[in-house]
């Protein structure tokens, strides 16, 4: 069989160094200085405005973003390490990268205990006698506070402190062990791989379901209890399909700007690149289905105490955010990746990616800034609004800096995988 | 169209997908039109190495897609706005959102068919009769784990001999001449 080893002497072969090449180093630098930029704009901001209110509100918003990369990069590495497929092989450390994040979103979150009054009714107001008083004094309306005390047993100020804690908790212990084990794996003899295999599978199966739960409470606490009177079972699926689609978009980003240099390069190849085009295609689908699916469900009931949520978001120019979340967070992402040829074209898959993560900035703008009396079926500008730029910019790039170095501690390709030896073959050895 | 006779062409069979893309990349860029290869697995890059870049699909299921959309939402606005105007809890007859379920479903169906049918036909099926199937190798191999080019007669550049010893430079397992 003299035709069989064509295959191997196609076969690319790892470079000798596998750590994050030098430009990861350029990118921190100009994440620390867009960072702090975009701090000196909020502050300057804040100062025209008058007021932190939205300094706040913007806080939470980027809170959500940058908790959105890293808690979503530890979901999606568990996915994968339950799925298999070689893409998972090409993500896998910037994955890492992002799961180990996590104490800096810790550091955001503990900020926010200091300001939680300004924020949420429910700190605001935490006995039923001090909710009467605030209904008396006109302060709430009948069914704020009616909701805030059935809800008082979640909502309120030490259960808020104590489930986020555990979250952070739980989130920490899989990143912690998942990250631990991945180095340990490589450094045993291959003989062992599918034993390390099984293992990850057993660890991460259960963790995608925790997940879903502590994402669930997470994202209540955050921002759906801003509005302590709307009520959604879908609530946690949505940031769940958000982060999933956020983080796709911004691994994608990522790999593909890594694999213009060793070691990426020689392990990226286009079959994994459109794969990954077809799964970020697959979550803007689910995306514009639940979210749809809640505006459905709530639509037909028609019900009082339901559809302010939404009137709160379409009513008084917000119907002009909402149609650009439409088009922006569903239409454009879904036509351009539609097309195979874009799948498979690593700069303008790069530009959908990077306008998706705007989109779910702006999502999450319509999600936070209506659930204030102030902003509620009245879209207005001032000062602050600018915020939702500027702050969330701002904990980006500081969240980005943190990231690279974290991409920097470890080797970027994972040795003790049965798909390494696949993926270094040319595409149609394997098809 | 009357029965042909006589070569329908040359086929050579490979045992790796690597040396068939090997082969038919030469042949096509030596000129050769009229090529074909047969796998028993989609390889992507066989369809590539003989020059078969774009295919109607796409654009067929789009347009599907489309037709079963609007179809669908016409449908029920037809039906709800002018031949059934009734008032549900109060709503407007033309009420979009609830519209939105069945016409996603339909763009999808028809998406789906106009795939699967669009596919088919442009592939020329359902065929009752290939000549290939009178090779016994290709009969056996082409499902399993061998991997075909072939070379036409229709090609300007047929010439039994010169072809068979062109396609013996690819070193393949086999090259067999078949007949219509």
């Amino acid at each position: 069989m003299a035709h069989d080893s064509h295959a191997a002497t196609h076969a690319r072969t790892l470079p000798a160094d596998l750590s994050a090449p030098a430009f990861v180093d350029t990118w921190k630098m100009r994440a620390l200085m867009a960072g702090a930029a975009f701090t000196v704009l909020a502050a300057l901001l804040a100062v025209l405005d008058h007021s932190i209110d939205h300094v706040l509100r913007a806080y939470i918003l980027g809170l959500t973003l940058t908790w959105g990369f890293a808690v979503g990069g530890l979901a999606l590495l568990m996915v994968q390490y339950c799925s298999g497929g070689k893409w998972g092989l090409l993500l896998r450390r910037p994955l890492e990268a992002m799961s180990r994040t996590l104490p800096l979103i810790f550091v955001y979150w503990l900020a926010t205990i200091f300001f939680i009054k300004r924020l949420y009714l429910w700190a605001q107001f935490t006995t039923e006698s001090s909710t009467a008083e605030g209904l008396r004094a006109g302060l709430l309306t009948e069914l704020q506070a009616h909701c805030l005390d059935f809800k008082r047993p979640m909502l309120n100020p030490v259960a808020y402190v104590w489930v986020c804690g555990l979250c952070f908790a739980i989130w920490g212990f899989y990143a912690w062990r998942l990250n631990s084990l991945a180095l340990q794996r490589d450094a045993d003899s291959p003989e062992n791989t599918p034993r390390w295999i099984k293992k990850f599978e057993n660890i991460s199966g259960p963790g995608i379901v925790i997940y879903a739960v502590t994402i669930t409470a997470a994202s209540i606490y955050w921002v759906m209890s801003m509005d302590p009177t709307w009520f959604s079972s879908v609530y946690g699926l949505l940031y769940l399909v958000e982060q999933g689609f956020q983080v796709l978009a911004f691994a994608i980003i990522v790999t593909i700007a890594l694999s213009k240099a060793e070691p990426v390069h020689s392990i990226y190849r286009q079959t994994e690149q459109h794969d990954l085009g077809k799964f970020t295609f697959a979550f803007v689908m689910l995306n514009i289905y639940l979210n749809f699916g809640q505006f459905l469900i709530i639509w037909s009931g028609n019900q009082p105490g339901e559809i302010n949520w939404y009137l709160d978001r379409i009513r008084g120019g917000w119907g002009v955010i909402i149609t650009l979340d439409f088009i922006f967070h569903w239409l454009v992402p879904f036509t351009m990746l539609l097309s195979r040829d874009l799948k498979r074209n690593k700069k303008r898959l790069t530009r959908v990616c990077q306008f998706m993560i705007f989109a779910v900035v702006v999502n999450q703008f319509w999600l936070i800034e209506p659930s204030f009396k102030d902003a509620a079926r009245n879209l207005h500008f001032s000062w602050g609004i600018l915020e939702y730029a500027a702050v969330p910019a701002a904990m980006m790039a500081f969240w980005v800096a943190f990231f690279c170095t974290r991409l920097k501690t470890r080797a970027l390709v994972q040795t003790n995988d049965p798909h390494l030896a696949e993926i270094l073959e040319p595409e149609h050895a394997t098809a | 169209m009357p029965a042909r006779e006589g070569t329908y062409g040359l086929l050579a069979e490979f045992d790796t997908p690597g040396d068939l893309i090997r082969a038919a990349r030469q042949a096509r860029q030596d000129g050769w039109r009229r090529l074909d290869c047969y796998t028993p697995y989609p390889v992507e890059e066989a369809a590539e190495a003989i020059g078969f870049h774009r295919n109607k699909v796409p654009l067929l299921t789009l347009i599907g897609a489309m037709i079963g959309g609007a179809a669908m939402f016409s449908l029920e606005t037809w039906i709800s706005v002018l031949a059934y105007p009734l008032n549900i809890g109060g709503r407007p007859t033309y009420s979009w959102p609830a519209f939105l379920v069945p016409a996603y479903e339909w763009t999808i169906l028809w998406a789906g068919l106009s795939a699967a049918f669009g596919m088919l036909a442009l592939n020329g099926l359902p065929a009752l009769y290939h000549p290939l199937f009178n090779a016994p190798n290709f009969r056996n191999g082409a499902t399993t784990d061998k991997f075909f080019l072939c070379l036409e007669a229709l090609d300007p550049k047929f010439d039994l001999v010169e072809t068979k010893s062109y396609l013996e430079s690819f070193q393949p397992a086999s090259v067999v001449e078949v007949e219509y």
